[in-house]
């Protein structure tokens, strides 16, 4: 969980490898949060209550197909695909030096699970070399990490004054 | 099925300054098969491959020339054949100075018994 003074810098940092990555992979949505759910990053949207719903299922689909893959004896996951009629679904873990970050990709015809999956790869690696990812932050109350929680959704959300 | 992809793709790699070759998934873009030379990056060849050859295929459906059959990428290092194999794309990464014409007979022949 990232806190409130740092946000808005990493939300800054985010910007340029998540602008790369939605238009070198042609996605119609890309959504980065953090495990817990906090908006980090955000391109597509038209409505922050699509934003928080979209990261609230982002985070618990994370937690419980890591808990399916401790199951099935997998050490981890490494990406879920839901192929629809017209739009699909990438919802990938982004591996950091201090934290899981969740991606999630929707895309259309487009483009293709192989050229999404072939960004993802090359935005995990810039996204983990940034150098907000290279230190451990510390352990927050439960007050700040609701505060937290709804900032990063206020600094990425395209209509976060409006709508809430 | 899949033995019959093997020894496609076995096939194919076998054939003078042939890099390596791989059966990919025409609309998802990754690759079902392979059989590639080491630093040959089989996702990126895959999605990049099936990607051109699809924008390609509409470009020919668009300018009135039909479905697309062959698709030939020639550069200064090397080559990519790729061919139509129904729902697949054979793909073929070969030197510069491979026999293009034997490249493309033998991927040819590949792509008829696998669709």
């Amino acid at each position: 969980m990232m806190m409130g003074s740092e946000l808005p810098h990493l939300i800054d940092a985010l910007r340029p490898p998540i602008q790369r990555f939605v238009r070198e992979s042609r996605a119609r949505i890309a959504l980065l949060v953090s495990s817990a759910g906090q908006v980090l990053a955000q391109h597509g949207f038209t409505r922050s209550y699509q934003v928080r719903n979209v990261a609230s299922l982002a985070a618990a689909t994370h937690a419980s197909s890591h808990a399916l893959a401790q199951l099935a004896g997998a050490e981890r996951w490494e990406h879920l695909y839901h192929g629809g009629r017209e739009r699909q679904l990438f919802l990938a873990p982004l591996r950091t030096p201090i934290e899981d970050l969740i991606l999630v990709v929707i895309f259309d015809a487009d483009s293709s699970l192989g050229i999404v999956r072939l960004f993802y790869e090359n935005l995990e690696k810039e996204v983990a070399a940034l150098p907000e990812f290279q230190q451990k932050r510390e352990r927050r109350d439960q007050e700040s990490f609701e505060h937290d929680l709804e900032a990063g959704l206020e600094y990425t959300s395209p209509d976060a004054a409006s709508e809430d | 099925m899949n033995a019959l992809f093997n020894a496609a793709v076995e096939r194919l790699s076998r054939v003078a300054g042939v890099r390596g070759a791989l059966l990919v998934e025409s609309e998802a873009g990754v690759p079902v098969v392979s059989e590639l030379r080491e630093g040959v990056n089989e996702t990126a060849v895959a999605a990049l491959v099936a990607s051109l050859f699809r924008r390609t295929g509409a470009a020919s459906e668009t300018a009135d020339f039909g479905r697309l059959n062959t698709l030939q990428l020639e550069a200064d290092e090397g080559h990519v054949v790729a061919v139509d194999a129904g729902e697949l794309i054979l793909v073929v990464v070969a030197d510069h100075d491979a026999q293009l014409g034997l490249v493309r007979f033998e991927a040819h022949r590949a792509a008829e018994s696998i669709a």
